[in-house]
């Protein structure tokens, strides 16, 4: 290997030469001295960063960010090969929350555990907890997410269904919403429910969750599959169901879903907040937002989580870089600014509180009570992903699963399959 | 250049095709049908390029009219990229294909030409590593490669984005087939004339392979203008960000709008078929048989 | 008998318009210096090649002897990778499904370059027009060409919409096991064809028109010009278009990863999707390494077959 390198070097130091001019050595340029340059990788459109950035340098005159785009569906890989191999060119970066602990067992992530107090005061419980892995804190959560019901108002009334209202206390059950469904269907609605996200684990979890199936890891270590206990078999035997009797379309993914509750093809759907400013300008019909449903006699569970921003350890600007996330996250005029440009909900608990009417106004009057729903959900319901070094591991094979069995693979059989495979990918973690 | 190189045009009437199976208006249906079979699902793609992105899938099922037309076209999709980083980044990506095509070209048309014109010992053996090279999936080593590139210092560069497209086995292959086929005769009386290996390669090979060097431009030329992965793995500043990357730049993590990601798909698709089309022309009845004629 | 002695040889024109070579003279392959001047030649792609393609190869060969874990750190374990893969059933799948799926798509795809390449270099309206249409797919962003495949898949989509219109019964397509690879098929055909197509255009329009000018006055058909004098004298392009198909199929992954992830049922699961979702989205770099030298191992017989069985007389 090492001499395979060297005959490199010479070859390309050879044609280097030649091409000097084209090649500009990357600097950071940074003092190390809480100015400069700061180098900021997400993958978000540069627009939706924009506003942070400008408070930001406004504020500190003296620091530069620089935002660069990776996209999403690439993120985590291409994070994860840059960091490995200390790339000093990124400074601060996004979190995937759940990946949080495989990015800080690396040694990926800067500790921050000073800054404990502070981040606990300003956001959720569960927020705060999801940046917590052996002990330290790694990152600041600075966006947060849940899932609400969407219903179609008019596909509802065609069939003489009262719809639901955004009151949690009047919650509807999974069995209420798919006889609902059919019977939108039945009244000339193509589909009765569409999970936004419907082979992804943020979104199913709550199903397993509901019926006490919990998150699918288990121990102290975090490092044993449990997906193929009762309340999984059963979560995943209704969920196959729905595609099964045609109460769900089979083979619409990715981000087709949304799309099929716009052109009124759907009666319930279940999406995020982003949604809402989505639905007010594209949907012509009446629709309403309700609380994410449970199963008759389980548990209230809803999805959460979303992102934390973390500093490189091999960064050579880190003071500036936490000037940056600690305004991004820990200051609330700052926090506001992040989701200025989009519809996400701010985790910082006073840009929220300040966020949310801004939200609902957005929605207009099919959108009453999202609020409200939005910090109950945040605040009482909300299950966080795992927090495994395994989590990738252990998402990537469940998707897989989800997908097979949305096609029609017998849940419990394929469920026991995914236990196979994450061990497997498990038995090179340790 | 010797008088037997001159092309001797054939009288016209023993050009025509003599093959009557399928006459002319038999072919040209044939080929038109299959020609707008194969354009299908493109076409689709430009008419909603030319829709607002929330009616993309309202016209599916069942098929109707509008499902491939829309009498009302609007270029709104077209006007929001402006505001992003596709036009820079069409530039970077024709920049970093342009010269890849003319140094690969330039190393790989060499490269078969050494194979092809010579006889030597252990001839067979660097063919087998040329093919062997192009065996190895690119995306698979180009995390081992990346780490020499960043040894190197070449992430976020014009030139670190360039380097992996050069060297292409397959355009070797491509080019060594055909030339493998020009006559020896015509080499022969090339050297007769007094053409010296460089000579005979200019003068002789490279202008009776025009089709073969297309080809392989273009081979050349798609490597780079598709590439994904690697430009991720190099770091794309927004100085240095590529087309492919930047189209995905345009799918948010939460919605994609598919009227803007269909127009940029368009304009990306544009710059190879005006390629395409351009060098049609040159998938003539090739000079090295007219030639002998 | 595709060499272009025989080819110039059996052209009487030919004959009458060459030069004879002294017989005395060295022939262009025996000259003084050949290796000199070729190795002058091919330096350059030589280095290229090696520092760009064969080095790095060299370091995955090399990673795949070794295990690095997240919280163990790194150990030599000679081929632990390559007996662990072999032991697993998942690998075992995913080297069937690309065997089967190179076994059926290479054939098919070269077949029909082929008869689509005699097609268009036949004179006929427009036929320059339609080729372009036909090569345009490769042309296609992948990311994209998956986005409208998928509409085209969906239960309601445009695919179904078409069989509807002929009466047919609507397909599952991407969402059955046993359509998926199929489907993928013809998506990687719409993409690849044309291109292939464009090489057998050019070694179609290499063959001198006066051999079909030759046969057709000894009454020979259509259908027996197309097996006597195409096929033979294209032999050299068509070998390179089967090699390179079939390398490039087998590196395919790009479809399979945005339309089924490999599902349902493991059914589209291509080795080349295995290797990217092992070192990108898993980041289990040893034991992905350890496939893609596998892959190669399995490309380079398949090619050195297709190599043995394609060699020309000569």
């Amino acid at each position: 290997m090492k001499r395979s390198r060297a005959l490199l070097l010479a070859g390309v130091a050879a044609s280097a030469v030649l091409l000097a001019g084209c090649s500009a050595p990357a600097d950071s340029g940074s003092a190390g001295d809480g100015s400069g340059t700061v180098r900021f990788l997400g993958p978000e459109d540069p627009a939706t960063f924009a506003p942070v950035i400008e408070a930001f340098e406004a504020e500190h005159p003296e620091i530069t960010i620089d935002y660069t785009q990776v996209p999403f569906d690439q993120y985590s890989s291409t994070l994860q090969q840059r960091l490995g191999a200390k790339d000093d060119t990124i400074d601060v970066y996004a979190v995937d929350q759940p990946n949080l602990s495989q990015l800080a067992a690396q040694g990926f992530l800067e500790d921050l555990s000073d800054l404990s107090d502070e981040a606990k005061a300003a956001t959720s419980s569960a927020q705060f907890e999801i940046n917590q892995y052996d002990g330290k804190m790694w990152a600041l959560s600075v966006w947060n997410s849940t899932q609400m019901l969407f219903f179609n108002r008019d596909a509802l009334a065609a069939a003489g269904v009262e719809a639901p209202t955004a009151d949690p206390a009047a919650r509807w059950t999974w069995e209420q919403t798919a006889d609902a469904g059919r019977a939108a269907q039945a009244a000339g609605t193509q589909y009765g429910l569409l999970l936004e996200q419907v082979e992804a684990y943020y979104q199913l979890q709550p199903l397993a969750e509901s019926l006490g199936g919990g998150s699918g890891i288990i121990g102290d270590d975090m490092l044993t599959v449990d997906v193929t206990n009762d309340g999984w078999v059963k979560a995943m035997d209704w969920y196959g169901d729905t595609f099964e009797s045609g109460l769900s379309p089979r083979g619409v993914g990715g981000f087709q879903t949304a799309p099929v509750f716009i052109d009124g093809n759907v009666a319930f759907f279940v999406g995020g907040p982003w949604d809402v400013g989505r639905f007010a300008s594209d949907a012509s019909f009446d629709w309403g937002v309700a609380p994410m449903p449970y199963f008759e006699g389980g548990e209230v569970a809803t999805p959460t989580g979303s992102w934390s921003w973390g500093v490189n350890t091999a960064s050579k600007n880190k003071d500036a870089a936490r000037e940056f996330i600690e305004f991004a996250a820990l200051d609330p005029a700052g926090a506001l600014t992040t989701t200025e440009a989009t519809t996400i909900i701010p985790s910082n608990s006073e840009a929220a509180a300040t966020y949310l009417p801004g939200l609902e106004e957005l929605g207009g009057e099919h959108a009453a009570g999202v609020a409200d729903l939005i910090t109950y959900e945040i605040e009482e319901t909300a299950v966080p992903r795992p927090v495994s070094v395994g989590y990738v591991q252990f998402e990537s094979a469940m998707n897989t699963a989800f997908a097979d069995i949305r096609n029609g693979s017998d849940p419990a059989a394929r469920l026991e399959q995914a236990t196979t495979q994450i061990q497997d990918a498990w038995k090179k973690l340790r | 250049m010797t008088a037997s190189l001159a092309p001797s045009q054939a009288p016209a009437g023993r050009r025509r095709s003599t093959r009557r199976r399928l006459g002319p208006v038999g072919t040209s249906v044939l080929g038109a049908v299959i020609g707008l079979a194969f354009l299908i699902p493109l076409w689709w793609t430009v008419v909603n390029s030319l829709r607002p992105g929330d009616e993309t899938f309202r016209y599916l099922n069942p098929l109707e009219w509008r499902t491939f037309f829309t009498l009302t076209p609007t270029l709104d999709n077209y006007f929001a990229l402006l505001d992003t980083d596709l036009g820079r980044a069409i530039l970077n990506s024709l920049f970093i294909s342009l010269v890849t095509v003319v140094v690969g070209l330039a190393i790989c048309a060499t490269a078969a030409y050494g194979l092809s014109a010579f006889k030597f010992r252990g001839q067979g053996l660097l063919f087998s590593v040329i093919i062997l090279s192009f065996l190895i999936p690119f995306d698979a080593i180009a995390i081992p490669l990346a780490d020499m590139f960043r040894d190197w210092n070449l992430q976020n560069t014009f030139f670190g984005l360039i380097l992996p497209g050069l060297g292409n086995g397959m355009a070797i292959f491509l080019l060594r087939t055909f030339f493998l086929a020009i006559p020896e005769e015509l080499v022969e009386a090339a050297r007769l004339d007094g053409l010296g290996p460089w000579g005979v390669f200019r003068r002789i090979y490279l202008p009776l392979s025009v089709p073969a060097l297309i080809g392989a431009g273009l081979m050349l030329f798609l490597f780079q203008w598709q590439a994904y992965v690697w430009p991720l793995l190099m770091g794309t500043d927004r100085d240095h960000v590529v087309g492919p990357v930047a189209l995905s730049n345009l799918q948010g993590q939460f919605a994609v709008d598919y009227g803007v990601l269909f127009a940029a798909s368009v304009i990306l698709i544009l710059i190879p078929l005006a390629i395409i089309i351009g060098f049609q022309r040159y998938f003539i009845q090739s000079v090295s048989t007219t030639g002998l004629k | 008998m595709t060499t272009p002695t025989t080819r110039a040889g059996a052209d009487p024109r030919a004959r009458r318009a060459v030069r004879p070579a002294p017989p005395a003279r060295p022939t262009r392959r025996g000259r003084r210096h050949p290796a000199l001047i070729a190795l002058a030649f091919l330096a350059p792609a030589l280095v290229a090649l090696l520092v760009l393609r064969l080095a790095p190869a060299a370091v995955a060969l090399w990673d795949s002897l070794f295990r690095t874990s997240l919280l163990g750190g790194t150990q030599f374990v000679a081929l632990g990778n390559y007996l662990e893969l072999f032991g697993n059933p998942d690998f075992q799948n995913a080297l069937l499904v690309t065997v089967v799926f190179t076994i059926l798509i290479n054939p098919l795809q070269v077949a029909t370059a082929f008869l689509l390449a005699v097609l268009y270099t036949r004179k006929a309206a427009g036929s320059k027009i339609w080729r372009s249409l036909v090569i345009l797919p490769i042309a296609v962003p992948p990311a994209v060409s998956a986005v409208i495949w998928s509409v085209i898949y969906r239960p309601d989509g445009l695919a179904n919409g078409f069989l509807e219109l002929f009466g047919l019964p609507a397909q599952p397509f991407l969402t059955s096991p046993q359509q998926a690879l199929a489907s993928i098929m013809v998506l990687l055909s719409w993409i690849g064809v044309g291109y292939w197509m464009m090489f057998l255009i050019a070694g179609i329009n290499d063959i001198p028109r006066s051999y079909y000018e030759a046969a057709s006055l000894d009454g020979a058909s259509w259908w027996r010009q197309l097996w006597t004098i195409t096929f033979p004298l294209v032999r050299r392009p068509l070998a390179f278009v089967l090699v390179a198909d079939t390398v490039s199929n087998l590196l395919v992954f790009a479809p399979v990863q945005i339309l089924t992830k490999g599902g349902p049922e493991g059914s589209t699961n291509l080795l080349m999707y295995d290797i990217f979702t092992r070192a990108y989205t898993l980041g289990d770099l040893n034991t992905a390494q350890a496939e893609v030298v596998i892959l190669v191992l399995i490309t380079l017989v398949i090619v050195a077959l297709q190599f043995r069985l394609l060699r020309t007389e000569d």
